[in-house]
């Protein structure tokens, strides 16, 4: 049954803030966590980071003083349960920050996988696939680093056997020109719906990831471990772009803080919904509770400032919950049909039809001068270990070059050029 | 002046009046039909690009002022994207939904077919003049296009397409008015 916030009752605004120690909850077990419990605590704790730096935002653009104070009273609470989120993740000692990395691309994984599986819109599906292919590939290249920088632990105890852990389109080749980042927006006033939440999800989860590695990537003293996490943190700034330039640029602020509210309240309902944890499920409940009095008072700013109604932002309500859930056979069909896709402004196409001389070259070779540290991880991986990690519990890789022994050289890439200069896998 | 020169520069002074009257075709047109229909925006906007692509790599190949050659280069670029864009667009729910078997239009029409053989005729001396006032009718055109399907047309995915390439052509347009032929 569709879930509907505009007619759900939340808690008063002046009974949402938490005291000191109400906030500082108790992490969860690394050791017995669902990888699934993980992946929602890092997607909400993104989605509130949204909340909360499109509202200062807002609040940079807004003139109105008591509009202001509306903003700040909610992005107050917004920022609590931000912490209230984040702090679910367990300190250094119990997962450390390249065990909290590969729950972060696990996230990238399935919470794309999933919304390409469900985006109405053909050219958006095409959109998600296209990024769900590189963060696939960061996965694997971040597995090889953790069982390098040697605690033991291997990248399957973090995703459990719900994610296979295998190249995907490898980083070095998603390198791009930044005029090649820029999507074709949606309208809000003709998108469906779920269109609109699902790409304000992976603007929230990508932007967050970015943020992430821009701060822990310089945590680690091993060069290349270094090096890894500057050159994916580059590409999570193109999914961002890549991401946001689906969304509508036209609509107000405050249709945009309807639509942040109406986003937060779906992916907590969502969590409630799909949470196998019950501590952790009466947060997102708690939370679930909180955003429908935060939309209700974005949609009440809505209708006194510009007379719309917020119901014709919403529909009729949420038809499904986003859901974790394994989606190997998926990733592999991808993989297997568009490894070997580019972009060429806002259109997807075999890098072997790029014109020659195209951009996407030119780039490739400047900033892949000197090698590639995604490739520099697997070879390192192979010299010390006798071999690469890989979790491939369906098998063997669906492309054959991209198989451990594998041709490949006969992947598209190398034989467009791209990646010319730069020592291949063996 | 030799025979050649002579039926060169009539035939010149004939293309650019073919040009100056296909342009105001055009403008009429790009104010009324592309404004507010549908199909007509699509096709029209397709074939502008084409024609400024082509037109550009003209520009690049024979102009003799390094001003319209960089010109020239830009439109290429430009309205590769904008042709893009319209691809990405016509792909989208919101324009299958409302218009089935919408594709893009790959062909020019014969009067923009015609102005780029009028290019391509322009004797060495006279390609550069030619080929701006080509271009200052043909970003009129546009912005009229552009304008009018952003405030009239019936698909919200088009008309932001309209929008979205719209400040662009009119830079296109602005910059025209800062290059001079010495």
């Amino acid at each position: 049954m569709a879930f509907n916030p505009l007619n759900e009752r939340g808690i008063p605004l002046e009974r949402q803030l938490r005291n000191w120690s109400e906030l500082n909850v108790q992490p969860y077990d690394t050791r017995d966590v669902h990888p699934y419990t993980r992946c929602r605590v890092i997607l909400m704790n993104g989605v509130e980071v949204e909340a909360a730096m499109f509202s200062h935002n807002f609040n940079r653009n807004l003139a109105d003083v008591e509009m202001k104070q509306r903003l700040q009273r909610v992005r107050r609470v917004e920022q609590q349960q931000q912490k209230a989120v984040n702090w679910l993740i367990p300190g250094e000692k119990q997962e450390n920050a390249i065990e909290v990395t590969i729950g972060y691309e696990q996230v990238a994984v399935d919470l794309t996988a999933w919304l390409a599986r469900h985006e109405p819109d053909p050219y958006l599906k095409q959109v998600y696939e296209f990024g769900l292919l590189e963060d696939f590939d960061h996965l694997y290249r971040y597995a090889n680093l953790m069982d390098l920088m040697g605690n033991g632990r291997r990248a399957e105890e973090i995703t459990g056997d719900y994610t296979e852990i295998t190249p995907g389109r490898p980083t070095i080749f998603e390198h791009r020109d930044p005029r090649d980042d820029i999507r074709r927006p949606m309208t809000v006033q003709a998108a469906h719906r779920q269109s609109i939440l699902n790409a304000m999800t992976l603007v929230s989860a990508e932007q967050q990831t970015m943020n992430y590695y821009m701060t822990v990537g310089n945590r680690p003293t091993d060069p290349l471990a270094r090096a890894l996490y500057l050159e994916i943190a580059q590409i999570e700034e193109q999914h961002v772009s890549h991401y946001e330039s689906c969304l509508d640029p036209t609509v107000s602020w405050l249709t945009n803080w309807v639509l942040h509210e109406n986003h937060e309240c779906w992916l907590y309902w969502s969590c409630f919904e799909t949470e196998v944890d019950p501590r952790i499920k009466a947060l997102w409940e708690l939370h679930l509770s909180m955003e429908i009095e935060h939309l209700r008072i974005a949609a009440r700013a809505l209708e006194e400032v510009e007379g719309k109604d917020a119901a014709e932002l919403i529909g009729a309500g949420y038809e499904a919950p986003m859901t974790f859930e394994e989606n190997k056979a998926y990733l592999r069909e991808v993989v297997s049909r568009q490894v070997d896709l580019t972009a060429w402004d806002s259109e997807f196409l075999p890098v072997e039809e790029l014109p020659e001389g195209h951009r996407y070259f030119a780039y490739q070779a400047q900033v892949n001068a000197g090698g590639a540290p995604s490739e520099q991880v697997i070879e390192r991986h192979r010299e010390e270990f006798g071999g690469e990690y890989r979790f491939e519990p369906e098998g063997e890789h669906p492309v054959a070059p991209l198989r451990t022994e594998g041709p490949h050289a006969e992947l598209g890439y190398w034989r467009a050029g791209a990646g010319d200069g730069v020592a291949r896998i063996a | 002046m030799s025979d050649d020169k002579e039926r060169g520069g009539l035939k010149g002074l004939a293309d650019k009046a073919q040009d100056m009257v296909g342009g105001m075709v055009g403008m009429a047109s790009a104010s009324t039909a592309g404004s507010h229909n549908t199909e007509a925006f699509i096709a029209n906007a397709c074939m502008g690009d084409l024609y400024e692509v082509e037109a550009g790599r003209l520009a690049m190949q024979r102009a003799r002022s390094d001003d319209v050659r960089m010109f020239g280069e830009m439109m290429i670029e430009h309205h590769t994207t904008a042709m893009h864009q319209m691809r990405s667009a016509l792909r989208s729910r919101e324009v299958t939904d409302a218009l089935p078997g919408a594709a893009p239009t790959m062909e020019l029409d014969d009067r923009r077919a015609g102005m780029l053989k009028h290019l391509q005729d322009a004797p060495d001396d006279d390609f550069d003049k030619m080929y701006l006032d080509q271009q200052r009718m043909a970003h009129q055109e546009t912005v009229a296009l552009h304008k009018g399907y952003a405030e009239h047309g019936d698909n919200p995915q088009l008309r932001s397409v309209a929008l979205g390439g719209l400040p662009m052509v009119e830079r296109h347009l602005k910059a025209l008015g800062r290059i001079g032929v010495h």
